[in-house]
């Protein structure tokens, strides 16, 4: 794939170097000359000007990247990348970091962004996930927020402990994707049994929240 | 935003300009097209604001998007426009993303 990284910071390098690695065609852009020079992995190839020129990103290549990432330490420069990139350049996926959790709303398909990854969010959810245990932690989202990757880790009392999958009566929109018991990762079956202390990781529309919720964790106690 | 549109300077669109037929495009190249509104598709009050426009000729039909307004003067259903852009493949046929316009009489 071809894949345009604006940004050469600590984040933009690292993304170039794995994804030049897994043998992807990676051009890396930064107006700072020095930043881009500092990348040295054969495989990439550096341009150096301002990403959100639109001269700059036609000279990266942009007029048949797969995907592009706008990955800079700047919200606003990271926006206009994105908007650059869908507008003037129909790329097919622009992925954007979100630098400060405020500014995260205005990453949306309106800004041409198709992807947003907000680091705080992350960091977050991380940390909600590891001082619960029996409610449900939003992991990521996709599809502009309409499904997300959801976890919860069963508490003794969850309803759903020792019954099948299929006997849970999920959501039609919501499916199990994997769970990660003692270490393993058990590939879910139809006739898998939930134990507690399962990680059980859901994908799911935003609708289904409330039942997942229920079938999983149980009615919320009073 | 019409600065990132225009970008080579270039003179206004006339419609002696000879366009396309949409069914010849193809997507991600810098066009042109000349086609009729045959569908106008608006957010509700609490989305994001997007307009939604369908172009039609003889030889088919393009989407044209644009964010952050509900609305276009003068752009109604029957009316023939110019629609300037890069457009992209979609589910729905092509698509354009703010594409610049022009409305014709």
């Amino acid at each position: 794939m071809k894949i345009v990284i604006a940004g050469a910071g600590s984040v933009g390098r690292y993304m170039a170097e794995q994804l030049s690695s897994t043998g992807n065609q990676v051009t890396l852009i930064d107006s700072d000359a020095s930043a881009v020079s500092r990348i040295n992995v054969p495989g990439v190839t550096t341009a150096v000007g301002d990403a959100c020129e639109i001269d700059t990103l036609a000279k990266a290549g942009l007029a048949d990247a797969d995907v592009v990432a706008a990955v800079t330490g700047d919200d606003e420069d990271n926006l206009v990348i994105s908007l650059l990139a869908k507008q003037e350049f129909a790329v097919p996926r622009v992925v954007a970091r979100v630098n400060n959790p405020n500014n995260e709303w205005m990453f949306n398909e309106m800004w041409g962004v198709d992807v947003s990854v907000s680091t705080p969010h992350l960091l977050t959810a991380m940390v909600e996930e590891a001082v619960s245990v029996g409610s449900l932690v939003r992991i990521m989202k996709f599809e502009h927020g309409k499904a997300q990757l959801a976890e919860v880790t069963l508490a003794a009392e969850s309803p759903a402990v020792n019954s099948r999958i299929a006997d849970l009566g999920l959501p039609r929109e919501t499916t199990i994707v994997a769970i990660m018991r003692d270490g393993h990762v058990v590939a879910p079956q139809a006739d898998t049994p939930l134990h507690q202390g399962d990680e059980v990781v859901v994908l799911m529309t935003g609708d289904c929240e409330a039942e997942v919720q229920r079938i999983l964790i149980g009615a919320p106690s009073s | 935003m019409s600065v990132f549109r225009r970008r080579k300077g270039d003179s206004p669109i006339v419609e002696e300009i000879s366009y396309p037929s949409i069914a010849s495009l193809a997507p991600r190249a810098q066009t042109a097209v000349r086609g009729r509104v045959v569908r106008i598709v608006k957010q509700p009050a609490q989305g994001l604001p997007t307009l939604l426009v369908r172009i039609e000729d003889e030889s088919g039909y393009a989407t044209a998007v644009w964010s952050g307004r509900r609305s276009i003067g003068g752009l109604y259903l029957g009316r023939k426009v110019v629609i300037e852009g890069v457009p992209m493949a979609s589910p729905t046929g092509l698509r354009f993303f703010n594409p610049a316009y022009t409305l014709l009489p």
